[in-house]
């Protein structure tokens, strides 16, 4: 069977915009958290944010934004991007100039595309709030493109002139990981040789503050201690925007051109709840499936599991699903798993989260790391027999999981394996 | 600084359409308000290449003096998405309606700055 490697990952995050700065955040456990106010209201109770660094893209005029050194990109991309598709292209940028290629590369029917972000209620709020005032006889003709669920893909395949397989997934904070899913997918079929995975989302009021509607985000209003997934007194999840890109390839392309590789894509599996529309099922009934489902994919023992890189978002009641799931997956094995998750850091970005969490896994295989749980202080009574190790460990690892879920309970796990694993 | 203080506190100044010129260089909004209230033609001529330079795809062909006869597509680089985009902002800045078939019939920058001057015309008449 074909295999997928990851080669090349780009971050735009809380926590760092180059994988420099990414990686010692993670060594360090150097959150990405601010205090904001939100919509000039300092009434709202949701203090704390995993804001974007070294942008200005307030404005829904892209004429206005301000991106950091280094990039350069001209009106006919802009014009038609939404703040996080500015993410986004600096995320792909980065991953296919670490993955060894240019963007010519890109450039061909062997290439796919799969994106995941909500769109942007940002800008789709302003176009629609244009055409309402002018009661249906104008508006902006980058409305659509720039705005609706699809954006990314719409405007990285124009921009890269990708011409595979180009879609987007839409399962809320699954989304991503199932673009990486089905992206292994089509290099196992023999479908595409590398498809280019980015998740992205906004940290625009428009995109976060309609969680704190629905009782989901945190008002601790300490950035501090505001996200931590798995302890006693988490009460929401901290919202955050960016991007984050990954190039999967074919591993005997990558290999044939020299390509360093992070981690083999190794596996996936991917079952609902069928339970609530938003919340996780109490003992995480369709993430125990996932799990058991990936770890078969990718022919991997429970035992043989070093890492797992959680969904947790620190609520109260997905925190706990969780903890039931992998309890009830990973009990019996004499050597527990570490387990850890870095939205005690970055923040929860939603259908960004998948990609980033993968690319933040890929990049720990690679330098032997274990992201530490970051702010745990008294963990919930429903963790124990975790190993929840409260610092970043260096040590390396050979198998690691990434756990998403998403609204409606979709699950996804994705097995990442070391490179050299992978071929013994 | 001062030119932007002037603009919030003199109604002639301001306003939704005015807003919308603030991204382009000071003279747009001189030019924009001189067309408008006098029907200055020259003002209106240099309003149209400050515009049709900012909706430009195509840097290395964007408009740099003005000629009647050059076509929007084949001359300065324009695509169908910059027309579109283009005859959003007159539409916006004027309040006024552009139909598709009007668009149409619009191919040179000499087509644009009548076809502006007409509608402008016709909706102050």
């Amino acid at each position: 069977m074909r295999r997928a490697v990851i080669t090349g990952i780009g971050f735009i995050s809380s926590i760092g915009n180059d994988r420099a700065s990414v990686l010692a955040s993670l060594r360090e456990l150097r959150h990405g958290f601010e205090q904001v106010t939100w919509l000039d209201n300092p009434r709202v109770a949701v203090k704390v944010l995993g804001t974007v660094k070294g942008f200005q893209v307030a404005s829904t005029e892209w004429r206005d934004w301000r991106w950091p050194e280094g990039y350069s990109f001209g009106s006919e991309i802009l014009r038609s991007l939404a703040p996080h598709g500015l993410y986004a292209l600096c995320a792909c940028e980065q991953a296919v100039a670490d993955a060894g290629l240019r963007a010519a590369d890109l450039a061909n029917v062997d290439t796919g595309l799969f994106t995941a972000s909500a769109g942007s209620p940002f800008l789709l709020h302003h176009h629609l709030k244009t055409l309402d005032v002018a009661r249906g006889e104008r508006g902006n003709p980058m409305g659509v493109v720039s705005s609706i669920s699809g954006t990314l893909n719409f405007n990285l395949a124009t921009h890269f002139h990708i011409q595979g397989a180009v879609c987007g997934f839409v399962s809320a904070c699954a989304s991503s990981s199932h673009a990486l899913g089905y992206a292994l997918d089509e290099i196992r079929l023999g479908r595409q040789k590398r498809i280019l995975v980015v998740g992205a989302e906004e940290p625009h009021a428009e995109t976060v503050l309609p969680f704190a509607a629905m009782r989901a985000l945190s008002i601790n209003p300490d950035p501090g201690s505001a996200s931590r997934p798995f302890d006693r007194r988490r009460d929401g999840f901290v919202g955050t925007g960016g991007a984050a890109a990954l190039l999967v390839e074919e591993e005997s392309e990558a290999l044939a051109r020299g390509a360093t590789i992070y981690a083999e894509l190794a596996g996936w599996g991917q079952a609902a709840d069928g339970h609530s529309v938003a919340m996780s099922h109490p003992e995480g009934r369709g993430l125990i499936e996932a799990m058991k489902r990936a770890l078969k994919d990718a022919s991997v023992e429970s035992s043989e599991v070093d890492y797992i890189n959680a969904h947790a978002t620190s609520t109260p009641v997905g925190d706990k699903s969780e903890a039931f799931a992998l309890r009830s997956v990973f009990g019996a094995v004499p050597r527990q798993p570490r387990v850890s998750s870095t939205k005690a850091l970055t923040g929860h970005g939603l259908s960004m989260a998948g990609a980033l969490e993968t690319a933040l896994c890929a990049l720990s295989m690679k330098e032997g790391i274990i992201p530490g749980c970051a702010h745990l202080q008294e963990p919930d009574p429903a963790c124990e027999g975790l190993d929840l190790p409260r610092a970043t460990l260096a040590e390396p690892t050979r198998v690691m999981l990434n756990n998403s879920s998403g609204f409606g309970g979709s699950n996804v796990c994705l097995v990442l394996k070391a490179a050299a694993a992978s071929r013994t | 600084m001062s030119t932007q203080s002037n603009a919030c506190t003199n109604p002639a100044t301001s306003g939704p359409s005015v807003d919308k010129l603030r991204r382009l260089p000071p003279s747009a909004t001189e030019d924009f308000l001189s067309f408008k209230g006098k029907g200055d033609e020259e003002a209106l001529t240099r309003l149209i290449i400050a515009v049709l330079t900012d909706h430009s795809p195509d840097k290395a062909k964007a408009v740099t003096q003005w000629g009647p006869e050059l076509r929007l597509i084949e001359d300065i680089g324009f695509d169908s998405l910059a027309i579109a985009e283009t005859v959003f902002f007159f539409e916006d800045l004027f309040q006024i309606s552009i139909s598709n078939e009007e668009i149409m019939q619009v191919r040179t920058l000499g087509e644009l700055r009548a076809f502006v001057k007409t509608k402008v015309t016709a909706l102050a008449s």
